[in-house]
């Protein structure tokens, strides 16, 4: 018993199971009050990983029940959960996580290219836009599987325009959404479009809604500063 | 009597391989239904349990051989009827015979070709009013006395009736018998040429085994453990089946270069020799005849790979691919389509069907890639898996083989080959998901996964299904270690164990050549003995040619020389013997492959 897989695993296996080492090469992170900070020191892949072509960071967000909404701020509710550089790595924290789907309240996961922070103000954000796609109840946790796997395996093919990626769980409704860098190109959201029809394998009828982050932010003046995905 | 027919039809298409009947003894009762009256024929009397038997038989029969569905059309139906009823008739296993090829042997066209090798007496077959032993192939090379098999353990023991026409005929063939459902085809195909080809795997013994473990070879008389006692056996039982592919396992390394290559350099073979890693002196060798091949490609493959964790034994394989020569006019030109021949010898290890399944998976990703790369130039590429894959028939490995899939979690690692019944044992290690680390770099469903870290192969559209055969590698079992813990949220256990794909899977087309029972006798037919035991841990797999492919595509199976019951070897004193060299049989088959216009 020198890992944890091997602690993990049945007694029984333990002659004749593989005994991968323990990859994880994450430099340990601060406090939870630096949590927002990005972490210069970067992720690699373990040895014998798939590497991904960028690393990215998920960050779950959720306002907390009974206080009024305006006096939460976005920087409060967020916290970064991990990040990784290969496949491998990418799924112990997915695996880990609960589903979308079973979420309760008002929350969201988002998955972001490390270094960007899922906030309209990033520098990589300001001048973007994202496609909004409103989910019935039930679809999330598939569609958000999709996406991010179509994210992760470079499937959008916009070079470097893809920032991230959010699932909002909300009352009635979930919303996915996919976020580029440059609101104004439209050849590269067109292309977004296009690619988010085929791997979530929507229904023809499904609406897609592209928004910039410039516009978000003026609508949402004076209402919640953070709940920027409709 | 037209409802009975229509029904034979209609359970044709349920596939039942294990119930064909080879050729030999489909001769012996032809011959005898021929001879026997059949009273009861016109009675019209109702199909009984034997029914079954002979329609699962003829099943068979349509599926192994693609001509059977048109020569069943062709047929009379009353002809079919009485056939059948004669079929109901007869009594016992052996009987179940085939009434489709009691008819089919009157229209057939016969390969010449394949007269010679395989020794099938053609103008007895024609003569039906001989008796059935004249027709069964002979064995005489070896002495023995029928009392030595004191009584036939099995009703209509086959093994008996061939020994006695050994004694009576004067023809010899010296090797094991000769039977080969190819034999009897009719041969349709005008618009495309095609090669005939014979295979052989064999596992010769190594020297340096054999005296490892003397104790199997006790019974012996030690002239025949000598190794130039073995290797002349050896190399005179190659020369007189005369493969064009030879697939030899536990070739020891300086035999190899100083007895085997030489002759078979000379015999006109181009060979490949892979020596085991680690301290084991011996190895597998591929070879295949110049004149027919040329080689479009060669893998040797290692199975050690100390990072794996699991794969820590020293089994190796080798898979080459290779072109046919044709000849037009003064010209030999390489022709298509090619042919993947993959030998291997895996794990000996009855324990551990763990470390074999990855063993096999590491051959058939191989063998994928080869085919693979003839399906980008746009060639079908068949495929003739040969070796020692120490697991018997009908096990979760065989069951992978041939299925193509295989659901493997909490089986015990024992029955995976099932050499050994362990299941006396209190405690047995099982199979889980996953059953090798992802660092091996082959998917569960037995290829290859791309390892690149090039940005442009990353953009492939297949890289989601790629992420997600990743899903449930050890790797991301584990809790990341930074991971914050958010109740209901980080919280969650992946439950591996139960979540796991938990089955493999492989896409290489692969049927074996041999039925594991002798035909007749129904008993088990053995590719290796000694002391403690017999059974089939050698096989000869091959692409069929399917009725649902295109024409072209796929190997149609001529013929294959026999296999041997064990009371019959233990008859001649076990393996090895004065005739055969090793504690293994010589598998060997002729297959057909239509060349591309």
């Amino acid at each position: 018993m020198n890992n944890k897989f091997d602690a993990l695993k049945d007694d029984d296996s333990g002659e004749d199971q593989a005994s991968p080492k323990d990859s994880e090469k994450e430099k340990p992170e601060e406090d939870d009050k630096d949590q927002n900070i990005v972490k210069k020191k970067m992720v690699v892949p373990g040895p014998g990983e798939h590497p991904l072509q960028y690393n990215y960071t998920f960050w779950y967000s959720r306002r907390t029940p009974g206080r009024p909404a305006s006096t939460q701020s976005y920087e409060q509710n967020i916290k970064q959960i991990g990040s990784f550089a290969s496949v491998e790595q990418f799924w112990r924290f997915y695996s880990h996580m609960i589903r979308p789907g079973d979420l309760t309240g008002h929350s969201d996961f988002h998955l972001f290219k490390e270094g960007i922070k899922p906030m309209w103000e990033d520098d990589a954000n300001k001048m973007g836009g994202k496609w909004i796609i409103r989910l019935r109840k039930g679809l999330a946790s598939r569609c958000w599987e999709n996406l991010i796997l179509a994210m992760l395996g470079e499937q959008f093919m916009v070079g470097e325009e893809i920032c991230g990626a959010v699932v909002s769980v909300r009352f009635q409704e979930d919303i996915i959404s996919i976020w580029n860098k440059t609101a104004s190109d439209q050849s590269t959201t067109a292309r977004i479009r296009d690619t988010l029809r085929r791997v979530l394998n929507l229904p023809p009828n499904t609406i897609m809604e592209y928004k910039t982050h410039t516009d978000s932010i003026k609508y949402s003046m004076g209402r919640l500063p953070w709940t920027g995905e409709c | 009597m037209q409802d009975q027919s229509r029904e034979i039809k209609e359970r044709l298409k349920e596939p039942d391989p294990k119930e064909e009947e080879p050729l030999s003894t489909v001769l012996q009762e032809d011959e005898r239904l021929s001879a026997e009256v059949l009273p009861t024929s016109e009675e019209g009397e109702g199909p009984k349990m034997n029914e079954e038997v002979v329609l699962h038989d003829m099943d068979g029969d349509q599926n192994k051989r693609d001509q059977s569905s048109s020569l069943v059309d062709h047929q009379n139906v009353q002809q079919e009827v009485v056939a059948l009823l004669k079929c109901l008739n007869m009594d016992g296993s052996t009987q179940k015979t085939n009434c489709s090829e009691q008819n089919k042997s009157q229209t057939e066209v016969f390969d010449v070709s394949l007269e010679e090798n395989l020794q099938v007496p053609n103008t007895e077959r024609k003569n039906p009013s001989e008796p059935a032993s004249a027709v069964t192939e002979c064995w005489d090379d070896f002495t023995f006395s029928a009392g030595d098999l004191a009584v036939d353990r099995e009703k209509n023991s086959n093994s008996q009736s061939r020994l006695k026409s050994g004694q009576q005929l004067v023809q010899q063939t010296g090797w094991h018998f000769p039977v080969g459902p190819g034999l009897t085809q009719e041969m349709f195909c005008p618009q495309w040429t095609s090669v005939d080809f014979t295979v052989m795997s064999y596992n010769i013994l190594a020297q340096d085994l054999l005296e490892e473990n003397q104790q199997l070879y006790a019974h012996c008389p030690p002239e025949v453990l000598q190794w130039n006692y073995r290797c002349s056996l050896l190399l005179s039982e190659i020369e007189k089946w005369a493969p064009d592919i030879l697939c030899l396992q536990e070739v020891q390394e300086n035999h190899y270069h100083e007895h085997l290559y030489p002759v078979l350099s000379q015999m006109g073979y181009t060979c490949v020799y892979q020596r085991r890693t680690g301290t084991k002196t011996d190895g597998c060798a591929a070879c295949y005849r110049s004149a027919v091949f040329t080689e479009a490609g060669v893998s040797k493959l290692e199975f050690f790979r100390p990072e794996t964790g699991l794969l820590d034994r020293h089994n190796v394989g080798i898979v080459l691919l290779l072109r046919p020569l044709v000849t037009r006019g003064a010209e030999v030109k390489e022709a298509g389509p090619p042919l993947c021949v993959a030998n291997t010898h895996l794990l000996f290890n009855p324990r551990r069907g763990d470390i074999k399944l990855a063993q096999l998976a590491i051959m058939l990703a191989e063998i994928n890639a080869m085919i693979k790369s003839c399906k980008v130039r746009g060639e079908h590429c068949n495929v003739v898996f040969c070796g020692d894959f120490n697991s018997i028939p009908y096990t979760p490995l065989y069951q992978l083989l041939t299925t193509g899939e295989l659901y493997y979690q909490g089986i015990p690692k024992w029955m995976v080959s099932g050499q050994e019944d362990l299941s006396y044992k209190p405690s047995y290690h099982r199979l889980f998901a996953p059953l090798w680390p992802s660092s091996l770099g082959i998917s569960d469903t037995c290829q290859y996964t791309e390892i690149n870290t090039s940005k442009t192969n990353r953009q492939k559209s297949g890289h989601h299904e790629f992420m997600l055969q990743l899903r449930f590698c050890p790797a991301a079992c584990v809790r990341p270690q930074k991971l914050i813990l958010i109740s209901g949220v980080t919280d969650i256990t992946p439950g591996c164990a139960h979540m796991f794909k938990d089955y493999l899977m492989h896409q290489v087309d692969l049927e074996s050549v041999y039925e594991h029972v002798l035909p007749g006798s129904g008993s088990p037919e053995l590719t290796t003995l000694h002391s403690e035991g017999g059974a089939t841990v050698d096989y000869i797999f091959y692409s069929p040619k399917r009725t649902s492919t295109k024409n072209q595509m796929g190997l149609k199976l001529l013929g294959y020389l026999s296999l041997l019951s064990e009371d019959l070897l233990w008859s001649m004193n076990g393996l090895p013997n004065h005739i055969f060299p090793s504690d293994h049989l010589s598998l060997v088959a002729r297959f057909q492959m239509e060349l591309d216009n």
